[in-house]
């Protein structure tokens, strides 16, 4: 685990960093406060009601079908990297494990596709 | 790699199919859906198939992940002759109901494999992973009728209450694991056995998540609540299926934990069962008398006879056992399809109530469809020469051999009171008069061949035994 | 070990040293270029050519008053600037810049690997750490309490996540051909040394994977330019129409700081491209050649190759920003599923089926 140590480091750094420069710009800046200033952009128009509305259950699909895919592009990592040296011991068989695999997922894909889950109009 | 990989090869058949009926499902018009029932049913049949094919060789496989004894694939069995049955059903009654979408059929198909999972595995893992699949399938099929509030209210109430189930399922796993250091039933039931466990209090606390997980499932008494509302709202062949596939499918897991992974810890964990078993037996039999929908008295009723089956556990020989439950959990996938299937016909969109005139005098307008929901009744209460009169007298007689004799005997107690609601169904249909005004459509020919074949399966069970005891003679022999 | 904690430090003084100073030099590249492009004149003032201008933003974004709407939810509002940046300041760790060297220091042997941390999962790192920054983009978008912060946000993340998968895949096929998930591994691959360099075992081209696989680098490429909101994929921001989406809300420092994590992000994808495609430091066919150098020269030859490259590659992104129009939300989306997850699944499963031909045969 040694070789994480810098990665350890670099994070502390940059979480120093990060304070530093939002602690600096919080002090370094003058302060004139009024309510206007401090009120919703919305245009220059006064904000109509609460920002925290409904939006398009599109965005909720993308999220679960990122996850889904991405977990089998992150399955695939393991394998991409022994492609090579399991190939001459398993031969095509380490071929065909990812490809049904893929598959599955593809026809998993399709269904998505044709019920219009990726549609954004 | 050798051929273990075909150790699971029912299975990959049937998520093929499934996965061919999606496909399809894309390519045909809306009126060739029910083709698809086809496809799936072939899927059933290869895979069936298959199942004999593998049956000569028992066999782990996957670092002893899977296993393929007498006990799995017999269970595969009862999934695969409930699924087919449903699948049977359903063709018809999703065009009536206006649900006719290819995705059923994948998603029974996938349930299906997720039952089998769930028998094959011999790691808590992939028992886990195999009660996933099952469940989210039919999260999914309970609220098929989407249009339906109380279809999408019962897939609500069936989700919710089981994700806590499977958290504590997968609590339960993560405290045994604690306890024992592995997660494979073969080492646990060694480890348990030599008494090397880590922590006493871990393993108490696993088995009694895992009892609830299970329990759940199967629905036992205190985790049951579920059952009445999910069964009767859930599309009538979608019940058919869960009460008997996905029972099943839980039992049998529930056998294989109970009945080789804590085997050496029989006498411990049978004082919470016995308790477990006699109040849900109690409960079930007695609220199911008040019912007045059949679809309802059903629901109730399956609970009951999840009590029965508990008993089976509770007896605690491997091989006794698990034969008696699979004998009975496959008399019992027979009889329940049926019946249910029968509730399918008779019902119009909406409640079939008792004394309405869904029944009354069905004996007159239908003879043979009287005698089969007849047969059903008789065999679900247990009266010979049917399949249920078998499967619990094996049960009873595993209980006394374990001299377990005060489980029997409230066993039969209860089978005397659940007489008298199924036989009242046998009354309003035999005696009282048909409404006049009342038109039955045609029975379809999937619920023709259903009705013959459970008709055929109940009395085979029930009247020839012996041959399906003798497959299965040793069911567990790859533990021992 | 307080030698190992020392030229951690040195390292990562270096490398925050680079990018640091790339990230001013590619604003002020990018508004010099833009003015020129557009016919304007730019930034021209401050220093010659404008060469201080981007100290001088810098400096005057400090003394900005640090406006906190009364609207905002605080706490996350104030996080999510950080949650940006910090994320962009580590995913740069794992690349290395030169080949590993050994000098003697106060009678020390040092090994020195220009690279801040070794570690063996390199590029599954990079992607790791930087998806985290999509974190900082939700919370900005949410906690602003603003319509067009919220869009904004959801907007991002959704391409952010989309375009992810592509690179994902995209990555998979040069893993593939590299056999390692180090990022030293996949350049020393690239090394041209008269026989891996060539195609199929065939054509005599160079190493870089860019002639192996360019499908994959084309989409790596883009999907870079999408994780990293630039145009023609800044949607997120589209200032026509989301004023300035999830940082609409954000002034002085903390603006700053969403702008300083783009350009951090794009100088690391800048850096990942040339490590995964473009060679790292090979120098096409006179590899040979640099590695008969001296040490040093050797060194400094490879590390100079390595930045011109990303000068080059930086320069394109800023040509690319100002050249193209901006997709459409649903045309972006389309691209990223229906278009690049295919080409690049299929390019996996090319690259598996030529692999397996030339090693099982």
């Amino acid at each position: 685990m040694v070789e994480y140590l810098p990665i350890l480091v670099m994070f502390a750094i940059a979480i120093a960093m990060a304070v530093v420069i939002l602690v600096l710009t919080h002090l370094l800046g003058p302060r004139q406060d009024d309510p206007v200033k401090l009120s919703m952009y919305e245009s220059g128009v006064n904000p109509a009601q609460d920002s925290k509305v409904r939006f398009s259950v599109k965005f909720y699909l993308v999220a679960i079908l990122f996850v889904l895919f991405d977990i089998e592009v992150v399955f695939l990592y393991p394998w991409a990297v022994t492609y090579k040296t399991l190939l001459s011991s398993l031969g095509w068989l380490m071929f065909w494990q990812m490809f049904i695999f893929v598959a599955v997922l593809l026809v998993g894909f399709g269904y998505v596709w044709k019920k219009g889950g990726l549609q954004w109009d | 790699m050798d051929n273990t990989v075909f150790t699971l090869l029912p299975l990959m058949i049937l998520v093929g199919f499934s996965l061919l009926v999606l496909v399809a499902d894309m390519m045909l018009a809306r009126e060739q859906r029910p083709a698809l029932g086809i496809v799936a049913l072939i899927g059933v049949i290869v895979s069936l198939i298959s199942c004999s094919w593998l049956w000569n060789a028992p066999q782990t496989a996957w670092s002893d992940m899977i296993v393929s004894d007498h006990f799995a694939l017999f269970s595969y069995i009862i999934f695969l002759v409930s699924t087919g049955l449903t699948l049977l059903l359903s063709m018809r009654y999703l065009s009536e109901e206006d649900i006719q979408f290819g995705e059923y059929y994948a998603l029974l198909l996938l349930a299906a494999t997720g039952a089998m999972l769930m028998a094959s595995g011999l790691d808590l893992m992939t028992i886990f992973i195999g009660l996933e699949i099952l469940s989210i399938s039919v999260y999914i099929l309970a609220g098929f009728a989407r249009r339906n509030e109380r279809s999408l209210e019962s897939a609500l109430k069936y989700f919710l209450l089981g994700a806590f189930a499977t958290g504590f399922f997968l609590y339960g796993i993560a405290m045994v694991y604690g306890a024992t250091g592995t997660t494979n039933i073969k080492v646990i039931s060694q480890v348990v056995s030599e008494g090397t466990i880590r922590s006493q209090s871990f393993l108490w606390i696993g088995i009694a998540l895992l009892v609830a997980g299970f329990g759940f499932k199967v629905a036992l008494f205190p985790f049951h609540v579920w059952t009445p509302d999910v069964y009767e709202g859930a599309p009538t062949s979608v019940t058919a299926f869960m009460s008997t596939a996905v029972k099943a499918a839980g039992f049998a897991a529930f056998g294989r934990v109970f009945l080789s992974a804590l085997q050496p810890m029989h006498a411990d964990w049978t004082g919470i069962l016995w308790i477990l078993a006699v109040f849900t037996m109690f409960f079930g039999n007695i609220t199911a008398i008040a019912q007045r929908s059949v679809k309802r008295m059903l629901a109730y009723s399956s609970i009951a006879h999840a009590g029965y089956m508990l008993i089976a556990i509770i007896a605690g020989d491997a091989n006794l056992s698990s034969g008696s439950l699979l004998f009975y959990l496959l008399g019992y996938a027979f009889t329940n399809v049926a019946a249910f299937g029968i509730v399918i016909y008779l019902s119009r969109k909406g409640e079939t109530e008792f004394d309405g005139k869904d029944y009354a005098g069905l004996a007159i307008r239908h003879p043979w469809l009287a005698f089969v929901m007849a047969v059903c009744m008789v065999s679900l209460a247990g009266i010979p020469p049917t399949a249920g009169f078998m499967g619990k007298f094996y049960i009873f007689s595993a209980a006394i051999k374990a001299k377990f004799y005060w489980l029997a005997v409230l066993g039969v107690i209860n089978s005397v009171i659940s007489v008298y609601y199924y036989l009242r169904v046998i009354f309003v249909m035999y005696f009282e008069k048909p409404a006049a005004d009342y038109v039955h459509g045609t029975l379809s020919l999937g619920m023709k061949i259903v009705l013959i074949l459970s008709v055929i399966g109940i009395f085979q069970l029930g009247t020839v035994p012996g041959s399906v005891m003798a497959l299965l003679q040793n069911s567990m022999m790859v533990f021992q | 070990m307080p030698v190992d904690l020392l030229l951690i430090g040195v390292k990562a003084a270096i490398f925050l040293g680079i990018w640091l100073t790339l990230v001013p030099a590619m604003v002020l590249v990018e508004r010099r270029l833009s003015a020129f492009m557009q016919d304007r004149l730019g930034p021209n003032r401050v220093g010659p050519f404008g060469i201080v201008q981007p100290i001088a933003d810098a400096l005057k974004f400090f003394f900005k008053e640090d406006v906190i709407p009364h609207h905002v939810d605080k706490a996350l509002y104030l996080l999510a600037p950080a949650a940006i940046l910090i994320p962009s300041l580590v995913t740069f760790s794992v690349i290395p810049l030169t080949e590993p060297f050994g000098f003697s220091l106060f009678g020390q042997d040092i090994h020195f690997k220009f690279q801040i941390a070794d570690v063996s999962i390199g590029i599954l790192f990079v992607f790791a750490v930087a998806s985290l920054g999509v974190y900082g983009i939700v919370l900005g978008g949410w906690a602003s309490n603003n319509k067009y912060s919220l869009l904004g946000g959801l907007r991002s993340s959704a391409q952010m996540i989309s375009y992810e998968i592509a690179m994902g895949l995209a990555a998979l096929s040069v893993l593939m051909m590299a056999g390692s998930l180090s990022i030293f591994d996949i350049i020393q691959m690239q090394i041209f040394n008269g026989e891996t360099g060539k195609l199929f075992g065939v054509l005599p081209v160079s190493g870089w994977l860019i002639f192996h696989q360019p499908l994959a680098a084309l989409i790596f490429i883009i999907a870079v330019f999408a994780e990293t909101n630039r145009l023609p994929f800044d949607l997120p921001e589209a200032e026509q129409e989301l004023v300035g989406g999830y940082h609409t809300e954000y002034g002085s420092m903390k603006f700053a700081a969403f702008f300083m994590a783009e350009y951090c992000n794009m100088v690391t994808g800048s850096a990942l491209i040339i490590a995964l495609f473009l060679g790292g430091w090979s120098t096409l066919f006179f590899d040979p050649w640099v590695a008969g150098l001296p040490v040093f020269f050797k060194i400094f030859v490879q590390f100079s190759v390595f930045m011109t490259k990303l000068i080059v590659v930086l320069f394109f992104f800023v040509v690319v920003r100002w050249t193209l129009p901006r997709f459409r939300y649903d045309q972006l989306m389309n691209l990223g599923w229906k278009v690049f997850f295919e080409l690049a699944l299929l390019n996996v499963v090319i690259t598996a089926v030529v692999i397996g031909f030339m090693s099982v045969s």
